[in-house]
């Protein structure tokens, strides 16, 4: 077993027990209010790469039953070891294998398709897919969301996101129940999007 | 060449994985006494410590098929005594986490080459010769149930001899 290097590494939650539980509860309010971007409880030391909520969400959300992906900014950062050292989680070179998946800004986001969708019988095991993006905001000029947990529709515009996101997210929803969730990161605030979200193009004026 | 971890021998470096072993082995009156000055000072944790189980596993003979031999609680931590300096990292039996503490910052302290040589004399040197106080207590104590069984047999030899004969 390799021991994680240790000297770039910073302290994890303030309070472990009130960081994590903070941070659970941001990611359920994300993914039952699909697109609505929250403000991330960052009560904890951060590693230099990577969006502080990104590496807030995943401190909270990993232990040593989840293997993680990180895109390859982050695999040969100071994050990779944070995460390490501090969770247990296993971190694995194929995307694939990975049940969590951490993507860097400027980094390609492996296709969602070729991610763990699940199975049929247990979906529940598929993979969460952390992305980086620029922004979020609740604008009518942005995407139209519709789906479980959301009254009508709802706005969202995320900007730098993967061009052909939105063809993915089609086949991810259309695959049902099987399909990946995606939490969407900036510095300081998530979205979730979880896989029963349609994805409506922005209404025209 | 093997060396043991409490063997210090002549003009050797000693090596990080050696002297944590020493530490995990220190009792506290030692650790706090050759660390006075950090006894009262928070360090930067980057693991408080915590308890936990671990599984000991053993080899039948030493060289058979591994079998647990049972659990056992064991405190770890991990901390920093400034920041940018190295980590210090304990893992020790039982479950006091000021004992974890103080065997964490004797291990960042020693990273440190400036201060090795203080610690060595100060620390490493009584560790040392604590364990091998307690090994030697222990090996008297067994040594009196010790039988010596060639005097049984050459006694026992003695009174059958008529019958060998």
């Amino acid at each position: 077993m390799n021991a994680p290097d240790l000297r770039n590494i910073v302290a994890g939650f303030d309070n472990e027990a009130f960081g994590s539980q903070a941070v659970f509860r941001a990611a359920l309010d994300a993914l039952s209010h699909p697109g609505r971007p929250l403000d991330m409880p960052l009560n904890t030391a951060l590693p230099r790469q990577g969006h502080c909520a990104a590496a807030a969400l995943l401190l909270g959300l990993l232990d040593a039953d989840t293997p993680l992906w990180l895109s390859p900014l982050l695999a040969d950062s100071d994050a990779a070891g944070w995460l390490r050292f501090h969770t247990g989680c296993p971190i694995v070179a194929d995307p694939a294998a990975a049940q969590f998946l951490w993507v860097a800004q400027g980094d390609e986001m492996p296709a969602l398709s070729s991610l763990s969708l699940g199975s049929d019988a247990c979906p529940d095991q598929s993979a969460t897919c952390v992305l980086e993006v620029n922004s979020l905001q609740a604008d009518i000029a942005g995407w139209r969301l519709q789906g479980p947990g959301i009254a009508g529709e709802r706005h969202l515009r995320v900007k730098r996101l993967p061009q052909d996101f939105v063809a993915q997210w089609h086949a991810n929803h259309a695959g049902f129940p099987r399909g990946v969730d995606v939490f969407l990161c900036t510095a300081t605030q998530i979205a979730g999007l979880p896989r029963t979200t349609r994805i409506l193009p922005a209404q025209e004026s | 060449m093997f060396h043991a971890f409490d063997n210090a021998g002549p003009n050797r470096q000693i090596s990080r994985p050696e002297w944590m072993a020493l530490l995990a082995r220190a009792p506290q009156d030692l650790l706090d006494g050759a660390l006075a000055a950090h006894v009262d000072m928070p360090p930067l944790w980057l693991r408080k410590p915590e308890t936990g189980l671990m599984m000991v596993q053993g080899r039948a003979g030493g060289t058979g098929e591994r079998f647990n031999l049972g659990e056992i609680t064991v405190t770890r931590c991990a901390l920093r005594l400034a920041a940018d300096t190295p980590v210090g990292v304990a893992w020790v039996l039982g479950r006091s986490h000021r004992q974890a503490q103080m065997a964490a910052v004797a291990d960042a302290l020693l990273q440190d080459p400036a201060q090795r040589e203080r610690l060595e004399t100060q620390l490493l040197m009584p560790v040392r010769q604590h364990l091998q106080d307690l090994k030697a207590q222990r090996h008297a104590r067994a040594q009196t149930t010790k039988v010596d069984f060639l005097t049984v047999a050459r006694e026992a030899g003695g009174d059958d001899e008529g019958d060998e004969a």
